[in-house]
């Protein structure tokens, strides 16, 4: 088998014209070029959508501004910072974020992970009916959820209370969605509903890329369907399921900021609202841009700080069949 | 040593970065207090020289109008009726075309100007306005209309809804759409729990033993009052002879014994077991099912609630704001101003054509007849050829027009933290009603933390 090489480039000959020597500088400078043009299209995207923005959240968190075009924006150093952490409301609503972070592992990763193995030993058309049916709240909009979740558990009219009153489980009915008991457990239980279907995808996919000879290798060794799952499944899928740790920890505010808006607007009195729509509500409701920023600032480098443990124990756990 | 560069590289990164964003601060501070010294001097100037631009129908000038009611269900057909007869008759006559724009949460408006948009018109609430009139560019009626004009327009407004909207003396919104709070009252409920509905509850006591007694006899609650519901607890403190601003609206002082006493009146009605729970919007949907005895709320609701009475086979009756024992009972008012923002001459005049329709005898008989607030013009209601069948017809109204004699406005909370101090105070009432939490200790925190926000 021949090879050939492509060598644009001639050692100089003594006393060559200064015109070659020209069109080499220009293929030498192309040359340079011409990965930062080929890369231009995602930095300009990134520069624009990404950076800009975060630089300009760096310079409005000391600074107080209202949004107003032609406004000043005034420099007040740390301000915005010492105010942050001496405010009650955002101090709870961490409190809450971690509440929801935590409270969604399940419906993200161990809810999903036996819906796709169960649905993965069954027939075809089966497989497909199921994992339809898992996945269609995920595809359904937020605010038509929300619409439906809420007359569910309307206090007076509402389907949940109504049987609950008639099986003598409850003597009043419950205003969910203005009890500070129950705001944020709802906006959990709707939010982890919708994700369910999202991660059980996801699975499903990884398991399909599993060699069948491993199970069928354990099952000649007398392992039983537990143990295939244990020592098998779980194994080969912890890619996926770092993954979908990593997705459902840093995004889990984002997913339930809709129910939040929609449904308890973070009430009853800060009870159900996370750092997000605190976030929002500085910026768009109370016009304090720079105090946005200064908490969008803090929660960059700690999310930030999640990402790379995350990263890092993704590289040490996750166990890649190659 | 490659650590130790990244290391490097990346701390220096940073502190160019804050450094960088300490030097814009001070030249953006620079350029844009500039030009805020031109506006102002711009402003003092039209000031002095009110006077509004030419209107050409052939070209006619566009306004847009931001409003709540529009995004209601029961408000939204009033409001459209209101745009739509402006633009048909004087719009057309004088080149004006106004676009409504739904505002529920009362953020588009904010969100437009922020973006730069033309927001012209908003109807806006009384609480927030001083903070729009800091922030968000919202003008002072005598700085952009003409004076004669002005006072021609609004000699048979009450005097007293002229107050409402005026900050350290001027008027930054014209009271538009107002109601004071009424007991609405299901009468079939009434009668099944042995009531007359035509004598309602005068006292809160009154409404304590009617609630229990409806919720005996019928299993249905008795009373329902939202600790969400904004402007009614108002109204409560007050009654009580509690306040919740001081008078020169530098301090909040909701804290003291009589507002205690009101919110723990509350608290002991709400807990009795006879007391609807939830939202201000699950309250009223119970009440418009039929699940309700009494429900407070303000006379815009009244045409949505009235078609719900009527499906439902019940009759709706109405009382005053109860009083606490022989103290007559001080209502405050719901509903909004409008807050006006124009920019040029001829926006001015547009903006002021608008407003000249919709608070005029023809936009306050639409208001009050299609969606249910007030005519702040009340002579409208003994007019034969205004609302003097309508209010006949609808005998609830004299109620909501005879507590305005006694009505105080609502707070204005003070200065550009407006949103936040609203925040605390709505957040302690509903703590100190549907929670344990001791009252007097829950409403000294919110007054304390709202007390360190004051400008």
């Amino acid at each position: 088998m021949s090879q050939t090489f492509e060598n644009s480039y001639a050692p100089p000959l003594k006393g060559s014209p200064a015109i070659a020597r020209k069109r080499l500088n220009k293929a030498k400078l192309w040359r340079r070029i011409k990965p930062f043009v080929y890369l231009a299209p995602a930095i300009i995207l990134l520069s624009v959508w990404m950076y800009k923005p975060l630089i300009t959240t760096f310079y409005l968190a000391f600074h107080k501004w209202n949004m107003v075009p032609g406004t000043e924006k005034k420099f007040v150093g740390f301000e915005n910072f010492d105010k942050l952490f001496h405010n009650p409301a955002f101090m709870d609503s961490i409190g809450n974020t971690v509440f929801y972070t935590v409270g969604l592992l399940p419906f993200s990763i161990l809810i999903p992970l036996v819906l796709a193995v169960v649905t993965n030993n069954m027939n075809g058309k089966m497989k497909n009916f199921y994992r339809g049916i898992f996945f269609i709240p995920m595809i359904l909009a937020p605010v038509s959820v929300s619409a439906i979740w809420r007359w569910l558990f309307h206090p007076s009219n509402g389907v949940v209370n109504h049987i609950m009153l008639k099986l003598n489980w409850i003597d009043q009915p419950i205003a969910f969605f203005s009890d500070a008991n129950f705001a944020k457990w709802i906006i959990l239980l709707i939010t982890g509903w919708k994700m369910i279907g999202f991660s059980v995808i996801m699975f499903s996919a990884a398991l399909t890329s599993i060699s069948r000879e491993y199970y069928e290798a354990a099952a000649i060794d007398g392992a039983s369907s537990m143990r295939q799952f244990v020592n098998v499944t779980v194994p080969l899928m912890s890619p996926m399921i770092m993954f979908m740790l990593m997705m459902s920890i840093l995004f889990s505010s984002q997913w339930t900021f809709a129910y939040i808006d929609i449904l308890t607007t973070g009430g009853p009195y800060g009870t159900s609202t996370n750092i997000y729509y605190e976030m929002y509500r500085y910026a768009f409701s109370n016009l304090n841009a720079g105090f946005s920023s200064a908490a969008a600032l803090v929660f960059f480098f700690l999310f930030g700080a999640i990402a790379l443990l995350m990263n890092a124990a993704s590289r040490k756990l996750s166990f890649y069949d190659n | 040593m490659k650590r130790l560069a990244k290391g490097a590289i990346t701390l220096m990164t940073v502190g160019s970065l804050l450094v960088a964003s300490a030097c814009g601060a001070n030249s953006s501070s620079n350029s844009t207090s500039g030009n805020n010294a031109s506006n102002t001097a711009a402003n003092n100037q039209a000031a002095n020289q009110v006077e509004l631009g030419k209107l050409d129908p052939a070209n006619p000038t566009k306004v847009t109008f931001y409003s709540y009611s529009l995004a209601y269900p029961t408000m939204k057909a009033g409001m459209e009726q209101l745009i739509k007869e402006f633009n048909d008759t004087v719009g057309k006559e004088k080149g004006v075309i106004v676009e409504g724009v739904p505002d529920a949460t009362f953020q588009q408006y904010k969100a437009d100007i922020s973006a730069g948009k033309e927001v012209d018109v908003v109807q806006h609430t009384f609480n927030l306005l001083d903070s729009s009139r800091l922030g968000l560019g919202f003008k002072a009626y005598e700085d952009v209309f003409p004076k004669a004009e002005l006072d021609e327009h609004l000699k048979d407004i009450s005097p007293n809804a002229l107050e409402l909207g005026k900050i350290d003396g001027k008027m930054y919104g014209l009271a538009f759409t107002f109601s004071t709070p009424i007991v609405f009252i299901n009468g079939k409920l009434f009668e099944e729990a042995g009531l007359d509905p035509a004598n309602p509850p005068k006292t809160w006591d009154d409404i304590k033993k009617a609630s229990l007694q409806i919720k005996e006899k019928t299993g249905k609650d008795g009373f329902g009052l939202s600790p969400q519901n904004g402007w009614v607890t108002e109204g409560l403190i007050l009654s009580n002879g509690g306040r919740v601003l001081s008078e020169d609206r530098k301090q909040a002082e909701f804290a003291s014994k009589e507002s205690v006493d009101a919110i723990s009146m509350w608290k002991d009605l709400y807990m009795n077991g006879a007391s609807a729970k939830g939202t201000d919007t699950e309250v009223s949907e119970q009440f418009m099912a039929g699940n309700l005895g009494m429900y407070v709320s303000s006379t815009s609701l009244y045409s949505g609630i009235k078609k719900a009475s009527e499906a439902g086979g019940w009759k709706v009756y109405g009382g005053p704001l109860p009083q606490f024992g022989d103290k007559e009972s001080i209502p405050v008012n719901s509903g909004s101003v409008l807050a006006v923002r124009p920019d040029s001459p001829e926006k001015n005049a547009a903006v002021w054509e608008f407003i000249k329709f919709v608070t005029g005898d023809r936009g306050y008989t639409i208001i009050t007849s299609q969606i249910g607030y007030l005519p702040l013009r009340t002579k409208l209601a003994d007019d034969p050829n205004g609302l003097k069948d309508f209010v006949d017809q609808n005998p609830l109204y004299r109620i909501n027009l005879e507590q305005l004699s006694r009505i105080q406005p609502v707070a204005i909370w003070p200065g550009d933290s407006a949103t936040e101090m609203v925040t605390a105070f709505t957040d302690a009432i509903v703590k100190s009603v549907s929670t344990d939490a001791d009252v007097e200790q829950t409403l000294k925190q919110a007054q304390d933390q709202i007390n360190s926000l004051m400008p």
